[in-house]
């Protein structure tokens, strides 16, 4: 009984669905009435051809068990416009967002920028490493030859309190 | 004042002219700026794999500044400070993750203070020091310069946050731009993005971005770009001859910090606003200045 | 020995589907007092009713308690019923089982029908503490003021006035008209709006019964329904309305310039002018902020007062205060349109091409600032391209939530006209999220523009550019093709919504109308009363109540009218007895419930006894509206409301605590 897609057989996983809808805080997701006022403003789109009309869509029709393993959720440039344009607050960008935290959890193909900034901040506190930068005079700086306050790393306590929060799973 | 800073992890490890011209032009206007007792990430390159983990690292450089003493908190880049914007309604809002967070931190015996205020490069210069007061300590007005500004994504969106300023008819850098004598010129891709974010998993499509918007703002009447985010930065200015290859053209646009434009207009020395630094080819703004 | 009655409402599955009656009205019989307990499945129906009289006759009660649906629904149908039976109607108790019960408590039944045990038992407690009561009569002012001079305003008053009834038709602006008269073309049909119009509005200039008061405004309101002593304040024209006939010289020789708010600030007329063509009245008025006569001193100017032959000029003129009293009020004040600035992203505001409805309806308006043709704002040349967007300010959490019904017949009617004007020389986009075409005549005028060459594009933009050679662009997905479009224009006109009126929380004040939440005036029930406010007395009419067309204003003007004439036509008027009433014995003078009355229903009346003078409240029957306040702040018990004593109160609370656990603090 109910829904299926005939292209792919696949049914709506509520459950799933319900689990973004809480860590989105928010039912209104829900109440996208599909203007595609996000879409037409998206600054993936032309590029990565990014759709958030469609993402939320399969979201609220439950199709959601795609979009983990799916490249496209990965194309979001986070500026913002479509939060901020969207006349009933369904807030694309952060179903996003609750997407690749599921691709995470389910080991589904996630870029290695991010994985790799995790591992960055465990070590040094930081995302980035300390780098020499070539002046336009074709001298070498860094943050010691321009006389920039040092900076202090976080003490051991952090990774320990970092790890725990990498285990929760929100909702 | 004294305000607490904090940097993030851009402006640290690679965007010094940020921090230089930032440290310059600060004291003009009595802010003293105290650094954090650690530095770590706001949490923003890893919401995409856990969204509550960012939101911690967030709070944990709230708790940081709370460290301070201090009850105003500068964020020069734009990301940082809509991460901990976010972060600050997650737990203002009394949520359970909010509560979890608070938890984590006191296991470090960090606190988090709500009465921290948090500032952004834009409202610290337009609202608290004031147009009036910059144009006063102005030496050298920059007449003749025109500029287009580029202020940004999660600085001004989205409203309902609580951002620095208008999001879809941004005027505080373009105000503080005119109050050094230059003239802010419009144009319609005002609004548009740098690709900062895709940089690192999708660069042609980054590069794509900033270079269109590099190309449409060679063809207007303007001298140069001014930011105020360590990460469009990156895009324009260090990775403009990228940028140029990916969109096929010649790239030749100038690309400033706000904080040094401001700095030369106080008649402070390009050396120390870092301006070497920059990539893109700001000696011929400056020789516009000086002309 | 009290005999009373208990008849449980299944109300069909609405209170049975969660509560179990029948055990309610078994429960009920076991109550002392209660001679007989039935239950049914609707006792607002015939039969129902018919039980109730038959019972009170045979089993000669004297108190019925009624567990049905809410009291708002059909305490007064249950009143009648059991008045039809001679038992005085105020000897019956409603208990809500549904909106109280059922409706909020629908997922636990077995608690949810303890609960209806427990105000079953606390309605029956009551019940034997009510006191029979009478209403009273008050006599009805027969006229009636009509607040508006829009289409709503203009049928209530001819409908009134033609029905034999006076008519005071108040107006803000110098004419009456309204919305309607800025329309060029009216859909379905498109016929021309003024032509529709203007005879109507002859019509109330040559109706005697209609006293037409224009340029002015109300500003206090005083009484009661059957008894309103309203407050006008008539600007001064400067011009008199008796001498001037619209001859428009004065206009031609006035050197001041101003902006004219008839044409959407579109075109510029003088500080003298007749507001809009075919004004009704058609007189001049000078506008004060602008005449240099008016703002300076005396001597400077002053050239339309020379060449006005009919000497119908006079600087001299003050503002009028005029008192009329009236035995109903109908709001008809209309509504306002969104204003786009607020939404920056789409260019209105900065690029002049951009532009609202109501501006291309006054350009495509042959009285109107091009003579009807449609030409761009910017460079005055006929657009090649234009582009419609809806939902501008509607359907959206971030300023108006309603959609404004009717957008989107409104930009089909322009677009078609568009393609009339210019024929095949323009291209014509319509960008929406729904096409909602409900009316009559509606869907079949959707499918004429469909036929007239006019693309549907399935989306909205999000932002609109211009380049630098003055023409407009946007990028819109399309839904139906799933490609991403870029459309280039001259002229983009945005659908942008009716909003509510900018003096409605002044009238709302004014006339104690409430207003919903979105802004506009409240009905007093969604379904079943659409033409009265929260206010006895005051109706309503047209966009002022909620965003509609043309045809559903005229219906609830003249719907309005007729409510006005059922207050009217017995000359007088019912009230309600639950109202306050004050044992004088009791009352010490101390002016508490006076203070907080927000209905200003009571007075202090002083009596002299023995030579003493003495203050005492006193309660006006008419205004009161038995809200209680006093009561709960009389310090000495003097003012009670009928019906609701402390007595009748507290019963219910033992009542519903004789059963529970509950005790009390230690």
């Amino acid at each position: 009984m109910g829904l299926s897609d005939l292209m792919s057989m696949a049914k709506p996983n509520i459950e799933a669905r319900d689990k973004i809808l809480a860590r989105i805080s928010g039912k209104e997701l829900v109440n996208c009435f599909q203007c595609i006022k996000c879409t037409s403003g998206c600054t993936a789109l032309k590029l990565l051809e990014l759709k958030p009309h469609e993402i939320i869509k399969l979201v609220n029709l439950g199709f959601v068990d795609e979009l983990p393993s799916s490249d496209i959720i990965w194309t979001c440039v986070t500026c913002l416009k479509c939060v901020q344009r969207c006349p009933q607050k369904a807030s694309p960008y952060h179903v996003i967002i609750a997407l690749r935290n599921l691709a995470v959890e389910k080991e589904a193909k996630v870029p290695e920028r991010y994985l790799k900034a995790v591992s960055q901040i465990l070590e040094t506190g930081q995302v980035d490493t300390y780098q020499k930068i070539v002046t336009r005079k074709m001298e070498t700086v860094d943050r010691e030859s321009l006389k920039l306050p040092k900076i202090c790393p976080p003490k051991e306590s952090f990774q320990v309190v970092f790890m725990k929060t990498m285990e929760e799973k929100t909702a | 004042m004294k305000m607490a800073v904090f940097w993030g992890c851009c402006i640290l490890t690679n965007q010094y002219a940020y921090e230089m011209s930032l440290r310059q032009v600060l004291p003009t206007f009595d802010i003293e700026l105290v650094d954090l007792p650690e530095a770590i990430c706001c949490g923003d390159p890893i919401k995409s794999v856990n969204n509550f983990s960012a939101s911690y690292l967030a709070a944990r450089a709230l708790s940081l500044a709370n460290l301070t003493g201090l009850e105003d908190l500068l964020v020069p880049c734009n990301r940082c400070h809509f991460t901990i914007s976010e972060t600050k309604k997650t737990i203002e809002n009394n949520t359970e993750l909010g509560q979890k967070i608070l938890g984590l931190l006191k296991e470090e015996d960090l606190e988090y203070n709500a009465n921290i205020k948090m500032w952004h490069t834009i409202d610290l210069l337009h609202d608290y020091v004031g147009l009036k007061k910059i144009k006063k300590a102005v030496t050298k007005p920059l007449k003749g310069l025109k500029v287009a500004s580029h202020v940004g994504c999660q600085i001004i969106r989205y409203s309902d946050l609580g951002r620095v300023d208008d999001a879809e008819n941004p005027k505080k850098l373009d105000e503080l731009i005119n109050t050094l004598g230059a003239e802010a010129v419009d144009y319609p891709e005002k609004l548009d993005c740098c690709g900062a974010a895709l940089l690192r998993s999708h660069p042609d499509s980054a590069l794509s971005l900033a270079g269109s918007k590099l190309k449409a703002l060679q063809s207007l009447p303007a001298d140069g770009m001014v930011v105020s985010c360590p990460e469009c930065q990156l895009m324009f200015d260090a990775k403009q001859k990228d940028a140029g290859t990916t969109v096929g053209a010649k790239l030749n646009v100038p690309v400033v910090y706000y904080t040094q434009l401001l700095g030369l207009a106080l008649g402070i020395d390009e050396k120390k606003l870092g301006l070497e630094l920059n990539q893109s080819p700001v000696d011929q703004l400056q020789a516009k200045i000086c002309a | 020995m009290t005999r009373i009655g208990v008849y449980v409402c299944h109300c069909g599955l609405n209170i049975a589907g969660v509560v179990d009656v029948v055990k309610v009205a078994e429960y009920a019989k076991t109550l002392p007092d209660v001679v007989v307990s039935k239950h049914y499945t609707y006792m607002c129906s015939e039969p129902g009713q018919r039980m109730i009289q038959e019972d009170i006759g045979n089993k000669k009660l004297d108190r019925v308690v009624i567990a049905t649906c809410s009291p708002r629904m059909h305490e007064e149908t249950f009143r009648r019923a059991v008045a039809e039976a001679r038992l005085n109607s105020y000897l019956t108790e409603i208990v809500n089982l549904r909106e109280q019960v059922s409706w909020a408590h629908t997922h636990e039944p077995e608690k949810a029908t303890e609960k209806a045990k427990a105000l079953v038992r606390m309605g029956v407690a009551r019940s034997r503490l009510l006191e029979p009561l009478e209403k009273r009569r008050v006599s009805v002012e027969k006229s009636v003021l009509v607040v508006g001079g829009g289409i709503a305003g203009i049928q209530a008053s001819l409908d009134l006035a033609n029905a034999g009834f006076p008519v005071y038709l108040i107006e803000k602006a110098p004419s009456i008209g309204g919305r309607m008269a800025q329309l060029d073309k009216t859909f379905p049909t498109l016929d021309c709006s003024a032509c529709i119009l203007t005879p109507k509005m002859v019509d109330v200039a040559k109706q005697p019964n209609i006293t037409m008061l224009t340029n002015a405004q109300i500003t206090d309101v005083k009484g009661f329904v059957g008894n309103y002593e309203v407050t006008i304040l008539k600007k001064p024209r400067y011009v008199d309305e008796k001498k001037c006939v619209g001859c428009e010289v004065c206009e031609q020789v006035c050197p001041v310039k101003v902006s004219d708010v008839f044409n959407e600030n579109l075109k510029q007329k003088h500080a003298i002018s007749i507001y809009s063509t075919h004004a009704v009245p058609n007189v001049a008025i000078i506008n004060p902020d602008h005449c240099l006569r008016l703002k300076y001193d005396k001597g400077v100017c002053g050239k339309c007062q020379e060449a006005c032959e009919a000497k119908a000029i006079d600087f001299e003129e003050k503002p009028e205060t005029v008192h009329v009293k009236v035995g109903g009020v109908i709001l008809a004040v209309g509504s306002e349109v969104f204003n786009a600035l607020q939404m920056a992203e789409l260019g209105y505001g900065r690029f002049k091409n951009v532009i609202s409805n109501i501006e291309f309806e006054r350009i495509s308006d042959a009285s109107g600032p091009t003579g009807g043709k449609i030409l761009s704002p910017k460079n005055g040349k006929t657009p090649k391209t234009m582009a419609f967007i809806q939902c501008v300010g509607s359907r959206d959490k971030r300023f108006h939530e309603y959609c404004c019904r009717v957008g989107c017949m409104v930009t089909l009617k322009q677009a078609i006209l568009a393609r009339e004007k210019i024929r095949e020389n323009v291209k014509i986009y319509i960008c929406y999220i729904d096409i909602r075409a409900f009316g009559k005549g509606y869907d079949e005028f959707y499918r004429r523009a469909r036929d007239m060459d006019i693309d549907f594009v399935a989306g909205l933009p999000s932002e609109i550019h211009e380049s630098s050679d003055g023409s407009l662009y946007f990028d819109v997905f399309d839904k139906g093709t799933n490609k991403l479009l870029q459309i280039r224009t001259d002229l983009v006109v945005l659908g942008t919504g009716l909003v509510p009126n900018k003096d409605l929380a002044n009238i709302s004040a004014l006339l104690h109308a409430s207003r919903s939440a979105d802004g506009f005036l409240l009905e007093a029930h969604p379904k079943l009363r659409p033409l009265e406010s929260s206010a006895a007395g005051v109706f309503l009419a047209g966009a002022c109540q909620g965003p509609k067309d043309i045809p559903d204003t005229v219906a609830q003007a003249s719907g309005a009218a007729a409510k006005a004439l059922d207050l009217l036509s017995h000359g007088e008027i019912e009230l309600e007895p639950l109202k306050a009433m004050v044992d004088e014995d009791l009352c010490s003078g101390c002016k508490i419930c006076a203070s907080i009355c927000p209905f200003l229903a009571i007075e202090m009346k002083t009596d002299i006894i023995e030579g003493k003078e003495r203050s005492r409240a006193e309660v006006i029957e008419a205004m009161c509206q038995g809200c209680g306040f006093c009561s709960s702040a009389c310090p000495t018990g003097a003012i009670k409301i009928q019906q609701y004593s402390s007595k009748q109160v507290m019963v219910q609370v033992d009542a519903a605590l004789a059963e529970s656990c509950a005790e009390g603090g230690k």
